[in-house]
């Protein structure tokens, strides 16, 4: 049970880790993860980085759609436009800790052009300018072959640091983790200050807010630009692991599947996104070995159906935790927390 | 400036509009009794072609058979949809509902791919296939009967909701719930039709989509462009689902004659951008949409 | 349901998922002496049709093989899983495998696939991959060195059909040929090569049309094509839909152009589907077909072997596709391991490229060479209505 947790200065109190057990496991989090890439297999530190990079992305739509209340349905086309401009930098020779800025910088910057006309609307109508404009920027993919390389794609050259070589998932786990750690904590911290207070405010109440006096729609822009630079490292880290920016990478489905991961994983809430993001990761993982033990058990070919599987899985989780848990798995996790924080008394 | 050619463009495009409005007021329908934007409308169209062509092909029923039996499969589904995914997620924000849909299209989706497989499949001839020919002009036969399609089941759905006190009940329900309630009107069962109908529209669609072109899983994706046609009409406009189909329509088809067949795709989202900054609540819309 | 039931059920179903991710590296690594052949095909997604298909054709081959002692003695073993067509999946699926079983050989589901692990399969070093992609990018034994293709690339493939144009080109005047190809990059990679060759052979192109891949609305396109009478309209890029419907409009509106398609639209089931109105349509297979009236060793070995198989997947192109793959796989290892030496990249890539006069036994009527990481063969077929007769000889290209 917790006992004697309080504070004395508005400073402690407003602290993001706040007791002396809380730094131990972050203390033992940070040992772990440095320990991951020597102890775990090549294709466990493949997932981890995949999952870095899901957490960039993931982070930045939390912050535009369950910090801020905008719907986005266009997160993936953003990514894509950070992966190809790290393409683009990378072969004009801009070393990766530009690039990767300038990828964040230019999808914000789309992200502005696309958040000044549709923000003015709210909604599904706001839905449905983000799911246009990720159809629009995928047309632009395709069709801008002398910068993207159209449907062929553009190949991204490796990420060096000096003349070390940072390719393959060993050495990218040390990139992207610390970025996406970074890009957490900043997200955390984003919603200790007055920008994300307003942001909050906007998501609540947004009469009251711009009673308050917040300027409605410089505060969305701003969401939706933060939202889209989270985007664009994301995307950026994407091409220096993947090595190749493609148009069908970066559609409809992939913006779904971070929707989902921050539905599922708890809408602003940045645990819930770490959840999402890992959970969602991790399905289809063990759904493939689902698959690989009913297939050693004798049915050959259902490796046919995984695909299938997975969507279906896919929409049930989502449409399961609408239903049964909206609030997700921060909250699972907040009220397991409570059970053990007030045991021996219950909830 | 070749009229022929531009006449010939527009006038195929016009025709295909047709059916886009068929779609368009599948979304119409739902949105104006339960103000939801139906993000697996796509799905049931394609559903409703699937369970037509398995009636159809390996059963080799007639084909008044199979769309008896597709009608009332999609129907079902779509009140079970209702009554098991909408309805407990009532007075959720908007978010929930998207995703709640979304979530319904990947699942119907995958399941799609499960049970047929995701080749190619071909339907039997539905449609005749003759061209009217005019002078220089030629319509294929398949986008004339799907346009005169499409009209008939439009002005019959129309003719419904004004004339019919079942369609005025359902009318009445969207409009004012609480109302309707105290009017005795079960506003919980013309939700559910209104789902059924919308369901039944899909369908209908979606078999005349897959006839004129071939049937697979992402058959679905056409209902995505015509989010176009809804955002220019006006969400919970029957007209506006009109004039937006044929508009859209028209505009698609000129821009594949002149710019070339990869631009189909981006046209209507352009649409609904231009229409959004210029006119959010599009041309025949209820003006509810609050703006900063 | 009650909070408690709730938080049970949600709690088990977390426990067990964890359990079962953490299970995965319990799975059967490759026994030793054991030669891994992974795969990751294309068997859902739009690519289905052909890629269960090549799924079966190549672990048929491996079944067989082994039936057969294997080789060199040792066992094969076929690892698969399904990409859906998706290069990020596809690049998952082979990194999987090569830290799990470091297999020599790799079969890939896509040109988009080829390229994103051309680098790490440069700096590995260990493999040569192989996939359905006939790229003229990936038939590049400098560029892509432990790449090849089990067939020409696109570009060989419709400077065939351009010759037989030329070739049967009555009176002064030469035909005029139409371009119809999807918007992918299967698509359009031989488009250029194809327009620069028919423009050096002096045939007009009246005409390019660029279409979404898959079904798709045609009638805006048709009235182009209508316009612009080409005599011959080659289409590329699709594997069925919509070349059977652009070519039922053709006749419907009276264009007598005669249609053309490269391998993958010249499967018997395509071709099937376009009934009456596909006769006269042409077409060039670099493989022959398992219908043929020619009996070879090969083929029917694919024909008893394949037909224990449901749904007949042996009398596709793409089944014999895998087997051919299958039996490339074999002579590099075979070469590689009678010459006493390590099954690294290198090894492999010179094996790979002194494959010459190589006679498969029927799948290419003349005996074939993998010197430039290609087999630039093919033969030119006539589509009947009734059936689909070769009009050329075995044609070597280049």
């Amino acid at each position: 049970m917790r006992i004697g947790d309080f504070k004395a200065t508005y400073r402690h109190d407003e602290a993001l880790f706040d007791t002396p057990v809380q730094r131990a496991w972050l203390a033992a989090l940070a040992l772990a993860l440095v320990a991951f890439p020597f102890v775990a297999g090549s294709y466990y530190v493949y997932l981890a980085c995949l999952l870095g990079i899901h957490l960039v992305s993931a982070t930045g739509l939390n912050i535009v759609t369950g910090y801020t209340g905008l719907i986005s349905l266009g997160q993936a086309a953003f990514m894509g436009v950070g992966c190809y401009t790290v393409a683009v930098a990378a072969k004009a020779g801009v070393p990766f800790w530009l690039a990767l800025p300038l990828a964040g910088a230019v999808s914000a910057a789309v992200g502005l052009v696309v958040g000044i006309p549709s923000l003015r609307i709210k909604g599904l109508y706001f839905a449905v300018a983000t799911l246009a404009a990720q159809f629009v920027l995928g047309f632009v993919f395709r069709e801008w072959e002398s910068v993207t390389g159209g449907v062929r794609g553009a190949n991204v050259p490796a990420a060096a640091l000096g003349g070390f070589e940072l390719s393959g998932e060993q050495r990218l786990y040390f990139v992207i983790v610390p970025i996406a750690a970074v890009g957490l904590l900043a997200a955390r911290n984003l919603f200790r200050t007055r920008v994300g207070r307003a942001f909050i405010a906007i998501r609540d109440r947004d009469i009251s807010a711009e009673v308050l006096g917040i300027s409605l729609f410089r505060y969305k822009l701003a969401a939706f630009a933060i939202g889209s630079f989270y985007a664009g490292v994301a995307g950026g880290l994407w091409g220096y692991f993947l090595r190749v920016a493609t148009p069908e990478v970066f559609g409809f489905g992939q913006s779904i599947f971070y929707l989902a991961a921050i539905i599922v994983g708890g809408l602003g809430s940045i645990l819930g996104t770490i959840l999402g993001a890992t959970f969602m990761t991790l399905v289809p993982e063990v759904l493939r070995a689902a698959v690989g033990w009913i297939e050693a058990a004798g049915v050959a070919d259902a490796g046919v159906y995984l695909a299938a599987v997975r969507e279906v899985v896919f929409g049930l989780l989502i449409l399961g935790f609408l239903v049964f848990e909206p609030h997700g798995l921060a909250e699972v996790w907040r009220r397991t927390r409570r059970f053990f924080h007030l045991w021996p008394f219950r909830t | 400036m070749d009229w022929p050619l531009f006449l010939e463009f527009s006038l195929v495009g016009l025709l295909s509009g047709g059916l886009l409005a068929l779609i368009a007021l599948g979304f119409v329908l739902v949105y104006k009794g339960t103000r939801v934007i139906n993000f697996a409308m796509g799905e049931f169209m394609m559903l409703g072609a699937y369970v037509y062509w398995t009636c159809a092909v390996p059963l080799e029923l007639p084909w008044w058979a199979a769309l008896a039996i597709t009608l009332a499969a999609i129907g079902l589904l779509a009140a079970a949809v209702e009554r098991f995914v909408l309805r407990p997620l009532a007075g959720q924000p908007v978010i929930s509902i998207v995703m709640a849909t979304i979530g319904l299209a990947a699942v119907l989706h995958g399941a799609a791919e499960g049970i047929w497989g995701g080749q190619n499949l071909a339907l039997p001839e539905l449609l005749p296939r003759k061209p009217l020919i005019l002078g220089e002009l030629l319509l294929p036969g398949q986008v004339l009967w799907s346009f005169a399609l499409a009209v008939a089941l439009i002005a019959a759905f129309t003719a419904y909701f004004r004339l019919s006190k079942g369609g005025v009940a359902m009318r009445a329900a969207a409009s004012d719930p609480v109302t309707a309630y105290a009017m005795g009107i079960d506003v919980r069962r013309t939700q559910r039709l209104t789902w059924v109908f919308a369901g039944v529209t899909g369908a209908v669609a979606g078999i005349i989509v897959a006839s004129m072109t071939s049937l697979s899983p992402s058959l679905g994706a056409v209902a995505l462009g015509v989010l176009a046609v809804i955002i220019l009409g006006g969400l919970d406009s029957v007209a506006g689902a009109i004039v937006g189909g044929l508009a859209v329509g028209w505009l698609e088809a000129v821009t594949v004659g002149y710019f070339g067949g990869q631009a189909r795709d981006v046209v209507p989202y352009l649409v609904v951008l231009a229409i959004l900054m210029v006119r959010p609540y599009g041309v025949f819309g209820t003006r509810d949409i609050e703006r900063l | 349901m009650t909070v408690f039931d709730r938080r049970k059920f949600i709690g088990s179903g977390l426990a067990g998922s964890a359990l079962a991710a953490l299970g995965t590296p319990l799975r059967a690594y490759a026994q030793s002496g054991e030669i891994v052949i992974g795969a990751a095909p294309p068997i859902t997604g739009v690519f289905a049709f052909a890629g269960a298909a090549l799924h079966s054709g190549l672990g048929d081959w491996v079944e067989w093989k082994n039936g057969k002692g294997g080789i060199a003695g040792r066992r094969l073993r076929y690892a698969a899983e399904d990409s859906g067509y998706k290069v990020d999946q596809a690049v998952a699926i082979f990194k999987k495998f090569v830290a799990q079983y470091k297999p020599p050989v790799f079969y890939g589901d896509s040109t988009g696939w080829a390229k994103a692990i051309a680098p790490e399969l440069s700096q590995l070093g260990s493999m040569l991959a192989t996939g359905p992609s006939f790229s003229s990018d990936l038939a590049d034994p400098a560029k892509a060195p432990y790449y090849f293709m089990p067939g020409p690339t696109y570009s060989g493939m419709i400077d065939i059909l351009l010759d037989y144009i030329v070739k049967n080109a009555r009176g002064a005047e030469k035909p005029s040929v139409a371009f119809v190809y999807s918007d992918t990059e299967f698509g359009r990679d031989p488009i250029a090569a194809g327009k620069a060759k028919a423009a050096k052979l002096g045939i007009p192109v009246a005409l390019e049309i660029i279409t979404k891949p898959g079904a798709v609305d045609v009638s805006a396109e048709m009235i182009k094509l209508r316009r612009a009478k080409p005599d011959y309209v080659i289409f590329h890029g699709y594997v069925l839909a919509p070349i059977p419907e652009f070519i039922r409009q053709m006749r419907e509106t009276g264009l007598a152009s005669r249609g053309m398609g490269t391998i993958y639209s010249m499967d018997k089931t395509t071709l099937d589907q376009m009934g009456a109105t596909g006769a006269g349509f042409l077409g060039v297979m670099p493989y022959r077909y398992s219908f043929d009236s020619e009996k070879t060793p090969t083929m029917e070995l694919i024909r008893e072997f394949g037909s224990r198989k449901p749904n007949n997947p042996w009398q596709t192109i793409f089944y014999t596709q895998g087997w051919l793959v299958g039996m490339i796989f074999e002579q590099v290892i075979g070469r590689t391991l009678a010459a006493k030496k390590e099954l690294t990249g290198p090894n492999m890539k010179a094996s790979l490229e002194s494959i010459a006069k190589w006679d498969t036994g029927g799948i290419f009527g003349v005996p074939v060479s993998l010197k430039t990481h290609a087999i630039p063969v093919g033969r030119t077929y006539l589509v009947t209505g009734k059936s689909i007769e070769p009009v050329s000889d075995w044609i070597t290209i280049g």
